[in-house]
């Protein structure tokens, strides 16, 4: 278990399923996304028990839950290059009355201490669509930086637009955020 | 077959596994690539033997100049249908067909297809920020830099900044012509 201070990161179950599912094919959800299918129980079933276990090699796949235990998203970081320590982050907060409330922040800041301070990462990277402001902003206050803008390299809604490519380094995150964990009921 | 000015593209074949056993274990050759581990002539087998047939999923081919020497692969993979994206590689393995415009050109034969004949939008790669003469010549092939990931790679003692460079299908057309 990871503890944030809004939130606490667990290993995903197969009790997650119904709501993965709902999530999944939720629009409002997946609008920013790369899911753009509609996702059946049997699919998402399948994905949900076909995981490897999490490691440095598998990456890992985490559910988001409130400290009072409401499941509110899934957070995760990509199977990644163990020469490189380098590894790319994805977050969905379904659970949309938790949206712009600081969850998805909390849940990033506390993966992020996870994979720079228990598995030895370097750099942590990430691609957003450049419509997704609320997102990006968020990413911005847990420490990414903007990299770069890859021209055309998403087609949605009739029109291709652009992805920012977003980075954090294990030592600027160590400036700003610490890798030490929060301290139970800190601020 | 695909036919540029200085080269052409063809599949790859089983009878080619001496030439990439012996690219693959060339420090020079991989100096600025992703591949670190020593490979077996086995492991260049299978590579060869394994892929799936050329399709939109899997482009593999064989680099030869137009007398036939083979010196070098090309390859598009991660093809998105929807985005209509791709990302290219690259490796000229015969070092005495460096700086001779042979990689250059190649890779504008390689685009035209990807554009023409795969009806990409959009084809991109990642470079060493060290591997200037490799950037230098997907500049002249028409890629623009779009993003420096910040110490994206570890090779050689230390971390690495990692170019990503992308081509539009409008832009290759200008720069090079655009269907007949």
């Amino acid at each position: 278990m990871l503890e944030g201070k809004l939130v606490r990161l667990r290993a995903q179950e197969m009790g997650d399923l119904e709501r993965d599912h709902a999530w999944i094919n939720d629009r409002e959800v997946t609008r920013y996304l790369a899911a753009r299918y509609p996702i059946s129980l049997v699919d998402e079933e399948r994905w949900l028990s076909g995981r490897p276990p999490s490691s440095g090699s598998n990456g890992l796949r985490l559910a988001i839950d409130t400290k009072d235990g409401r499941h509110i998203g899934n957070i995760d970081l990509l199977p990644g290059n163990p020469d490189d320590r380098c590894v790319a982050l994805g977050v969905m907060v379904g659970d949309k009355e938790y949206w712009s409330r600081g969850y998805g922040t909390d849940a990033m800041i506390t993966l992020l201490r996870f994979g720079f301070s228990q598995m030895n990462l370097n750099r942590i990277w990430l691609h957003v669509f450049e419509h997704n402001e609320r997102a990006i902003a968020c990413y911005k206050k847990c420490g990414f930086q903007v990299e770069g803008r890859l021209r055309h390299h998403r087609y949605q809604e009739g029109r291709y637009s652009d992805v920012i490519e977003m980075g954090v380094l294990r030592d600027e995150f160590a400036a700003s955020h610490g890798l030490a964990a929060p301290k139970e009921g800190g601020p | 077959m695909l036919e540029g000015k200085l080269v052409r593209l063809r599949s790859l074949e089983p009878s080619d596994v001496e030439r990439e056993y012996a690219w693959a274990n060339d420090l020079e050759v991989t100096h600025y690539l992703s591949m670190r581990y020593p490979f077996s002539r086995a492991d260049e087998e299978s590579w060869l033997r394994g892929g799936p047939p050329n399709s939109f999923n899997q482009v593999r081919l064989g680099i030869e100049t137009k007398a036939g020497l083979h010196i070098g692969n090309i390859g598009l993979y991660t093809a998105n249908a929807e985005e209509r994206h791709a990302e290219l590689w690259i490796l000229i393995g015969d070092k005495a067909y460096w700086s001779k415009g042979y990689g250059a050109d190649a890779i504008v034969t390689l685009l035209r297809f990807a554009f023409h004949d795969m009806n990409l939008n959009r084809v991109y790669l990642y470079a060493q920020e060290a591997n200037a003469r490799a950037i230098a010549c997907y500049r002249t092939c028409g890629f623009v830099e779009e993003g420096r990931l910040r110490q994206h790679r570890f090779r050689h003692g230390r971390y690495w900044d990692v170019l990503f460079m992308g081509v539009l299908r409008d832009e290759f057309d200008a720069l090079h012509g655009g269907p007949s």
